[in-house]
């Protein structure tokens, strides 16, 4: 029986889920966004922050500019020790660049004399702080310079800001996300619940539907409508199945009584008695497939494991052999018998033995005169494996799905008697058990093994 | 005449009964429903009866714990549509002496009452030596001669001569010889049978003997002595 693994709610798997996703992505839309903002305030508010500072430079310098030079340096102290906010800067620097006065002690050469204000850079200065260079009437160069602090000031803020609402977002975010997500995980999670009862036979089984009505609760919805309609449909054909069974085999006892009752009354040397033995032949195969139908149905429907007990396959393989050695020797075939060590199993022996003998009878009736059967039963690691190999013609590869189901003729029974149904009955058998029943190439011939342990879900 | 009490609510099925057994010389009594089945089985003699397992009224199960637990052992062979081996096994243990699966063919029925009462009238007697016309088997020495020759059998085979000597003139059909020799229930399919006869057959009735073993056409195998 197929099982579906069990939804984990771990991070990877929440990474998964679409709501998640999509909560993460809004929370970076809206991170960049944020970004965006705080950059379009900063460059605005730093344009007319530097645009005021360069106004209070230009001023300060033509104010300095007009003093004569005699008084200037100590104009220059003076400016300098009322500043208590150390926010200016003053250098006074001969023709030749050579410092007189001021707390800029070299001169910055990047500085164009007598052009518009620049950025002042250098160890000495704040970062954001802004100067001009001018040329004295004298020949001396004066550089004002002027920090307030605010650009460094506003760009920390807006750093910070950034920092904070930013983690903010993607905290927040997150654990939105992640309480969004889990929500229908769990659901979903109900819902595989709910498919694997499903799946393994309780078809009374429902998806869970909350009062939502949302998208999850709409396709349970309509799942749920579906299996109602699967097991109305399931009832309706098993109740068919059942009244033709009934219904055919009180009529087919009947005619197999009638033609056998014509048959013997028959007398010696009537050229009737021959089309009814047949008629009686034909009767007998149908009532055999009849049968073998009615006994797939059976052992479809056995309560799992009930009746199972534990079986020595050794013993079983040569009652096997014992019961078809004759067939062989008639049929002029070699029957061979290969039994390595292997240990008890738990199963149906009656059922095991009438699957392995579908097999035999099966290898004896494909394999020509001289040619050889053989049962092989050996130890794998997880359990016995039986296996039946004929040197008969084989079954195609692609057909080799197909002649474990129900009826399935394939190319090799043309001309030969029989249901077709002894490799379904087998494949029921291997079912009951969960052994996995494989065909293979036995070159030349077919090789049919069934391992006897359960086989692993396939998902 | 044997008297047999046939319990079958289906009429068709009872009919094929009735007919069948009358053929096969048997003087059948059919009751339809469950009681009316179960009073006639405690209160007349019979020899022996056929019981479906589904009726109206009173279950066949419950006619068959009831008719045993009044210490009547006639034989009762039950027939039903219901051929789970867990039923089967139902029906044996209730106290039925064998089980039969619809669709069956007739002569399976009376192929197996006959066996039951032959069963029953030799529940007694334990014989030692099994002889028909020149063919004797010695159970203790697990010897057997065929006018006065001996044949050597291998162990298979001297079980399967051996339920043909304990039911001669009898048919025994492949079902039941599959049963009562190697304890399975399902359809071997008729060659298989086929050929372990014949292979008894062959050391038996060798060319130029009369032959013990008879094919019953259609139905299965007894053995009777040349007539």
């Amino acid at each position: 029986m197929p099982s579906i693994p069990r939804v984990d709610l771990s991070l990877r798997r929440l990474w998964r889920t679409t709501a998640f996703r999509l909560t993460i992505l809004y929370a970076a839309v809206f991170i960049a966004g944020v970004m965006a903002l705080l950059a379009l305030v900063y460059a605005d508010a730093a344009g007319l922050l530097t645009a005021q500072m360069d106004q209070v430079i230009i001023g300060q310098a033509r104010a300095l500019s007009r003093e004569p030079v005699d008084t200037l340096p100590a104009r220059i102290d003076q400016a300098e020790s009322a500043d208590l906010r150390h926010v200016n800067y003053y250098g006074l620097f001969s023709e030749n660049g050579i410092w007189i006065t001021g707390n800029v002690r070299v001169l910055p050469a990047y500085l164009r004399i007598d052009g518009p204000p620049g950025v002042l850079r250098g160890p000495h200065f704040q970062p954001g702080a802004r100067g001009l260079a001018k040329r004295l009437p004298w020949g001396e160069i004066l550089v004002v310079g002027f920090d307030a602090k605010v650009l460094s000031g506003l760009r920390n803020i807006i750093l910070q800001s950034l920092l904070v609402s930013g983690g903010l977002i993607l905290v927040v975010g997150l654990s939105l996300g992640a309480a969004m997500s889990l929500g229908p995980l769990r659901r979903i999670q109900g819902v595989q619940d709910a498919s694997q009862r499903i799946i393994d036979g309780d078809l009374t089984a429902r998806l869970p539907v909350s009062s939502r009505g949302d998208e999850i609760d709409r396709l349970a919805g309509i799942a749920n409508t579906m299996m109602a309609e699967v097991v109305r449909l399931l009832g309706e054909v098993l109740s068919v199945g059942n009244n033709v069974a009934h219904d055919l085999r009180t009529p087919l006892t009947r005619l197999r009584a009638l033609l056998y009752r014509a048959e013997q009354s028959t007398g010696e040397g009537d050229p009737r008695q021959a089309m009814l033995e047949q008629a009686l032949s034909e009767t007998d195969s149908l009532l055999a497939r009849f049968r073998a139908l009615q006994r797939i149905a059976e052992i479809d429907r056995r309560e799992r494991r009930a009746g199972f007990a534990e079986v020595e396959l050794e013993p079983l393989l040569r009652d096997l052999a014992e019961l078809y050695q004759p067939v062989a020797e008639d049929g002029g075939q070699a029957l061979t018998l290969r039994i390595g060590p292997a240990r008890p199993i738990q199963a149906d022996r009656e059922l095991l033995f009438e699957a392995l003998s579908n097999l035999m009878a099966n290898a004896l009736k494909f394999t020509p005169e001289g040619g050889q059967v053989t049962l092989t039963l050996s130890d794998r690691p997880r359990g016995p494996r039986l296996e039946v190999a004929d040197s008969g013609p084989g079954i195609a590869a692609e057909e080799r799905e197909a002649v474990l189901q129900r009826f399935y003729r394939s190319r090799r029974d043309q001309g030969t008697p029989g249901s077709g149904l002894g490799l379904s009955i087998v494949a029921a058998v291997a079912r009951l058990h969960e052994f996995e029943l494989t065909l293979a190439d036995a070159a030349p011939g077919l090789r049919v093994a069934m391992d006897c342990w359960p086989i692993a879900p396939k998902y | 005449m044997a008297r047999i009490l046939c319990i079958e609510d289906d009429e068709t099925t009872a009919r094929e009964i009735v007919s069948e057994l009358t053929a096969a010389g048997f003087d059948v009594e059919w009751v339809a429903d469950g009681r009316e089945g179960l009073v006639k089985a405690v209160s007349e003699p019979y020899a022996a009866i056929t019981l479906d397992r589904l009726l109206p009224n009173v279950d066949g199960l419950a006619i068959v714990s009831v008719v045993r637990q009044a210490g009547i052992d006639t034989p009762i062979l039950m027939v039903s549509a219901l051929g789970d081996v867990d039923e089967r096994v139902k029906g044996l243990r209730a106290g039925g002496d064998d089980y039969l699966t619809k669709p069956f063919a007739s002569e399976e029925l009376s192929a197996r009452l006959e066996v039951l009462l032959r069963r029953q009238r030799r529940a007694e007697a334990r014989e030692t030596m099994l002889t028909v016309g020149d063919l004797d088997m010695d159970l203790l020495t697990r010897e057997v001669r065929r006018g006065g020759r001996e044949l050597k059998l291998l162990p298979t085979e001297f079980r399967l001569l051996e339920l043909l000597l304990r039911n001669s003139d009898q048919v025994l059909t492949r079902s039941m010889i599959f049963e009562a020799i190697w304890g399975y229930r399902f359809d071997p399919g008729t060659n298989l049978i086929d050929v372990h006869m014949g292979r008894l057959r062959r050391k038996l009735d060798p060319p130029g003997a009369q032959p013990l073993i008879h094919t019953v056409r259609g139905s299965g195998y007894a053995l009777y002595p040349a007539r």
